[in-house]
């Protein structure tokens, strides 16, 4: 399973680095966020599949609507004036280090 | 619930996040590169030769005009043409002429921006200047330069991104308004009450008038050009 995963990983970094898209530099840091919400996604679903409380619906739906959700909020933020995605940065931070430390530890625990 | 659908959604989104991280990180690191490094260096050499090139070649309009007056200064029967081209010229803004008059100096406020200061309150902008120009105008000013580029009467005064164009050249704070006329009038027109001067100062820009017997005010450096323009009698000229 991780060797799948880091597999995967690192098809889609080398399909990212072949692929002739280059994002206009407005829509950098929205996209920063959209990322950041995909990894924190990746990594709660990860530690749901450890726990075996893994749920495919919520899965797919959450990286989608926490992307689309993370950038909207960063644009929407923009257009008021106010840091907005900061909330997100944080948001997405704290939850990413949780779900890390959570899958460590049942690393720590299996092995 | 460690069904394959999931493990194959879970690949499936690390392939797409993947695929969106390198395609970040391919993005900021090209746009970094070309902004940093290469087109500033680009861009300042450039501007240091045009600018360069600028300067040699208004020094060699203003040899040629002198040129042309001394052509002109041999002939010996046309006194009285001489009289009208220096009048024209003077009046065209080609010659540097002195007299008393008036000097005003407009510079930004000193005071820092607070968070919530509206930064354009602080600024001295082209509109202060062309109604300053023409407040000196109104009372009578006969020649006027802003920062040595002399007002003619095809001057702008506009504003370009965040700076001030004069004759098509960049002036930079602090803007030396110098004209020549009766310095009496001038200095009771320019300071009248809620005139442009009294406006600015209540915003808390630095604006100072002097008064001085011998301004100079330097000539038209640029280029001279009428393309779409021909004289239509030229015989027929306006009282002066």
């Amino acid at each position: 399973m991780w060797l799948l995963i880091i597999f995967c990983l690192a098809v889609g970094l080398f399909i990212g680095y072949q692929l002739p898209i280059l994002l206009p530099v407005a829509m950098v840091k929205y996209m920063s966020i959209g990322v950041l919400a995909a990894l924190d996604s990746v990594f709660g679903g990860i530690r749901a599949y450890m726990e075996d409380s893994f749920d495919n619906t919520i899965f797919i739906t959450g990286f989608f609507t926490n992307s689309l959700l993370a950038a909207g909020f960063a644009y929407l933020g923009d257009r008021l004036g106010l840091e907005l995605y900061l909330a997100a940065v944080v948001v997405f931070g704290v939850r990413l280090f949780q779900n890390l430390g959570i899958i460590r530890r049942y690393l720590l625990k299996k092995y | 619930m460690r069904s394959t659908s999931g493990k194959i959604s879970i690949l499936a989104v690390c392939l797409v996040v993947g695929m969106l991280l390198s395609v970040q990180f391919r993005t900021s690191a090209n746009y970094n590169i070309a902004i940093r490094s290469d087109r500033t260096e680009d861009l300042a050499l450039k501007n240091t030769t045009l600018t360069k090139e600028k300067e040699a070649l208004s020094k060699e309009v203003i040899s040629l005009r002198e040129k042309l007056t001394n052509v002109g200064s041999e002939s010996q029967l046309t006194t009285d043409l001489q009289e009208e081209l220096k009048k024209s010229n003077m009046v065209a803004g080609l010659i540097p002429v002195y007299g008393p008059g008036v000097i005003v100096t407009l510079n930004d406020s000193p005071r820092n921006i607070q968070p919530g200061d509206d930064p354009n309150a602080l600024l001295v902008h082209d509109e202060d200047i062309l109604k300053i120009v023409n407040e000196m105008r109104a009372s009578g000013a006969e020649a006027i330069a802003v920062n040595n580029e002399r007002i003619t009467s095809m001057s702008e005064i506009r504003c370009a991104g965040t700076t001030i164009l004069v004759n098509w050249n960049k002036i930079a704070p602090p803007f030396v308004i110098k004209a020549t006329g009766d310095p009496q009038l001038l200095e009771s027109g320019l300071s009248i009450r809620g005139g442009q001067l009294e406006i600015l100062k209540s915003f808390g820009l630095q604006t100072q008038l002097e008064r001085n017997n011998r301004i100079e005010i330097p000539a038209y450096n640029g280029a001279l050009k009428f393309q779409f323009t021909t004289p239509a009698q030229s015989n027929k000229k306006a009282e002066s």
